[in-house]
């Protein structure tokens, strides 16, 4: 009976023994995933504040481009030509692109010099061609200052020099941009 | 039979003035002014379209002048070696408007390239202001 007794009783507390480490294992899994997951919770806030802080400096230094852009003159440069082109036309074309890559390089890549070549003739180009009245080839430098506009039209020295004394027409222009980032 | 003749002949010369590219006085005496286009040898549109109109303001506006020798009007291709000197003197080397008034010797040369191709997609417009600027020129 003694016997008996004494086993129950061993197989009691083992069992005794066997649930209580079942159960200090399973708090320590929870507590290791809470404090993972809680590390992972202030990762993601730290991220959150690292990005909030990164997007607010970083909107800091676009507002201060932005103020300064906005102080700064911008020059716009429109080249429009027909469908059938003439080589004065041609030329005026390929002056401005070799003044802008010789002299305004840098203004070109900081965005404070923007030029496109436009076909008159084409349906999408109609409002800006209107708005220029170029209704054949052209050549603009538009000034852009406090939402202000200012436009010299160079056409008349581009067919005058720009095919046969191009170093002349180049000059003007450049003096132009110049004048004009002021 | 002679005098007929004579008259034939000069009837046939004064169509071969009027229908020649480059209309020059024939009485530098009374020159008061040149009207000046130069051109390149291959013409776009616009050049074309400016020349028309400068010989329409002239020929609807200043005929009288231009027979009498008062205006001359001269067309240039300032490509050709033989156009070299007068289109340096006026720096054409492409499409260029000029006028130059003549005051006894002197002469004063107004360039109005710039006014040519902005004016040029409207032909009043062009022909109206041409022509005031011619006549004040000749006043």
């Amino acid at each position: 009976m003694k016997k008996i007794n004494f086993s129950i009783n061993s197989s009691l507390f083992i069992l005794f023994l066997m649930f209580s480490i079942a159960c200090n294992t399973n708090t320590n899994i929870k507590t290791k995933e809470n404090s993972d997951s809680i590390a992972a919770k202030n990762d993601s806030i730290k991220s959150i504040t690292k990005s909030d802080t990164i997007s607010k400096s970083e909107s800091k230094t676009d507002s201060k481009i932005a103020v300064t852009n906005s102080e700064r003159s911008k020059v716009l440069i429109y080249n429009f030509h027909v469908t059938n082109r003439c080589p004065s036309c041609i030329a005026i074309e390929k002056a401005t692109t070799k003044t802008l890559s010789a002299y305004f390089a840098t203004e070109v890549k900081q965005g404070r010099i923007k030029r496109q070549v436009l076909n008159v003739d084409k349906k999408a180009n109609k409002f800006i061609s209107e708005k220029y009245e170029a209704f054949g080839s052209g050549l603009f430098v538009t000034r852009v200052f406090k939402g202000k506009e200012t436009t010299t039209d160079l056409t008349g020295d581009g067919f005058k020099f720009a095919k046969n004394k191009e170093e002349k027409f180049i000059e003007i222009l450049k003096n132009k941009i110049s004048e004009y980032l002021k | 039979m002679k005098n007929l003749t004579v008259v034939f002949l000069g009837i046939l010369f004064s169509f071969q003035a009027l229908a020649q590219d480059t209309i020059i006085s024939n009485n530098p005496q009374n020159l008061k002014l040149k009207v000046l286009y130069f051109h390149i040898t291959n013409r776009c549109n616009t050049c074309r379209s400016i020349e028309a109109n400068v010989r329409k303001t002239i020929n609807d506006n200043f005929k009288t002048e231009l027979e009498s020798g008062i205006i001359e009007l001269d067309i240039i291709n300032c490509e050709l070696p033989e156009n070299k000197t007068i289109s340096e003197k006026y720096q054409a080397y492409g499409a260029t408007l000029a006028l130059t008034k003549i005051n006894d010797s002197n002469e004063k040369i107004e360039d109005i390239t710039n006014f040519a191709f902005a004016k040029i997609h409207d032909e009043n417009v062009f022909v109206s202001e041409l022509k005031s600027k011619i006549e004040t020129l000749l006043k």
